[in-house]
């Protein structure tokens, strides 16, 4: 097989790397902005409930926590398909880190803000939802690009329960016709093209944010 | 089948006794990972052709996923009659996906040393050596101390990626005690307890020297 044949042959799997993608970012995006605002609001127990739900997601080692529960689900009685498995867990462990990138813009926000939105009369959701969230996501945006690129990579551990995504189609071609070098180079390459454009756009973002600090030193 | 506490209890022992081989990955692939990112950083920074080479190079490793990268290096090694153990092989994949963004780290310590130390060295007739060894990183550590450790964290969370390549650390011995004896939901929560406590600890240590470099006066 040619390296193109092979790079095709990757490229097969490229629908469920997607998918779980996509899946996983339904997971993610509505985890880390409740539990990022809960953990921001939330005081006494009730802050600690939210921050041990958030540390057990982000904290844990994502590949223990997709064995685990692939393979304990099961046991306890609820079955649920690879795919779902595997979005939910890599999406909550991404949604597990974006919580605190939501947490500390909104943190990070001049206490004044909120002041004169109780100023000119707004209750306390309105402040948040007009006031704080918008000038927030500003600062959250790159820190919400790296993390769509953890997960887009994080997928590749979705092959290790049976999916059949780019990682998995590649180990399948490898032990048909054996050439690693090709193979691996070949699927290297095709993560690199999903997330090279999202590499560059955060870095373009990240610059745009810390504008004027002043000039790179070379040695 | 439920959670058999005993059972959990009993095979913790036998998940533990290679605690030390997790700590010791952990080790060396920070070290490694360290060196290695502050080298990327140090070419990417130089005048030469090999900056843009560097760029990519530190761009490539960050947009590969570690799984990949391990395979890479565990099958395509040997082809080149390089054949080191499963053990090394994970240290050396570990060390290089995260000096790429050890690399970046220090990118932004080093972009945060206020000017004038770099003209001062260049004042005082320093080489390009001493200027990197003794002006630049000692500033930069203080400034990175924060999110340099957290990769160290990362870089611990990321060791039971070497159980794929047969690396008896934690995670393969729970995989093992799963099937020879066909329950899964002890091995797989005792491993993650393990892990979860170990991650914790060490980020609270991340915490504290924050928190301490916060409060020197010289910090900023």
């Amino acid at each position: 097989m040619s390296f193109l044949d092979i790079f095709m042959g990757i490229l097969a799997g490229i629908d469920v790397t997607i998918k779980v993608t996509l899946l996983g970012m339904l997971y993610a995006v509505p985890f880390a902005f409740a539990f990022g605002i809960a953990q921001h609001f939330a005081r006494g127990p009730m802050r600690m409930m939210v921050t041990t739900i958030i540390e057990f997601w982000r904290s844990s080692p994502i590949i223990v926590l997709i064995y685990g529960f692939y393979f304990s689900l099961p046991g306890l009685g609820v079955h649920l398909s690879a795919i779902t498995v595997g979005s939910m867990v890599l999406g909550l462990n991404i949604g597990g880190y974006g919580s605190q990138a939501v947490r500390a813009a909104l943190q990070a926000l001049d206490k004044g803000q909120v002041e004169a939105g109780y100023a000119l009369g707004l209750r306390r959701l309105p402040i948040l939802w007009l006031i704080e969230l918008p000038q927030a996501l500003a600062a959250m945006t790159p820190t919400f690009i790296n993390q769509f690129i953890q997960l887009v990579k994080g997928t590749s551990l979705v092959s290790l329960v049976t999916l059949a995504d780019m990682t998995f189609v590649a180990k399948a071609i490898s032990q048909i016709n054996y050439a690693p070098a090709k193979i691996y180079t070949a699927l290297l390459i095709a993560y690199f093209l999903m997330c090279y454009p999202a590499t560059i756009l955060g870095r373009m973002i990240e610059q745009r944010v810390s504008r004027g600090r002043g000039a790179s030193h070379e040695f | 089948m439920s959670f058999d506490i005993d059972f959990a209890i009993a095979i913790l022992p036998r998940i533990l006794s290679t605690f030390g081989t997790t700590l010791w990955i952990t080790v060396v692939g920070c070290l490694g990972a360290a060196l290695l990112g502050f080298l990327w950083e140090t070419v990417r920074r130089s005048t030469g052709i090999g900056r843009y080479a560097m760029r990519f190079v530190i761009d490539f490793i960050r947009s590969t996923p570690l799984l990949v990268q391990i395979y890479f290096f565990y099958f395509v090694l040997p082809e080149y009659g390089i054949t080191l153990p499963a053990l090394m092989v994970g240290v050396i994949a570990l060390s290089l996906y995260y000096s790429g963004y050890l690399a970046e780290v220090f990118k932004a310590g080093i972009d945060s040393i206020p000017g004038g130390q770099f003209e001062a060295a260049k004042a005082l007739g320093l080489s390009r050596v001493q200027l990197v060894v003794l002006v630049i990183a000692p500033q930069m550590l203080r400034n990175i101390a924060a999110p340099m450790g957290n990769y160290f964290v990362s870089l611990l969370k990321s060791t039971p990626y070497l159980a794929i390549i047969a690396v008896p650390e934690m995670l393969s011995i729970a995989l093992e005690v799963a099937s020879d004896t066909f329950r899964y939901t002890e091995p797989m929560v005792v491993v993650g307890a393990v892990f979860l406590s170990l991650a914790l600890c060490f980020s609270g240590m991340v915490k504290m020297i924050e928190t301490r470099l916060r409060l020197s006066p010289r910090a900023g």
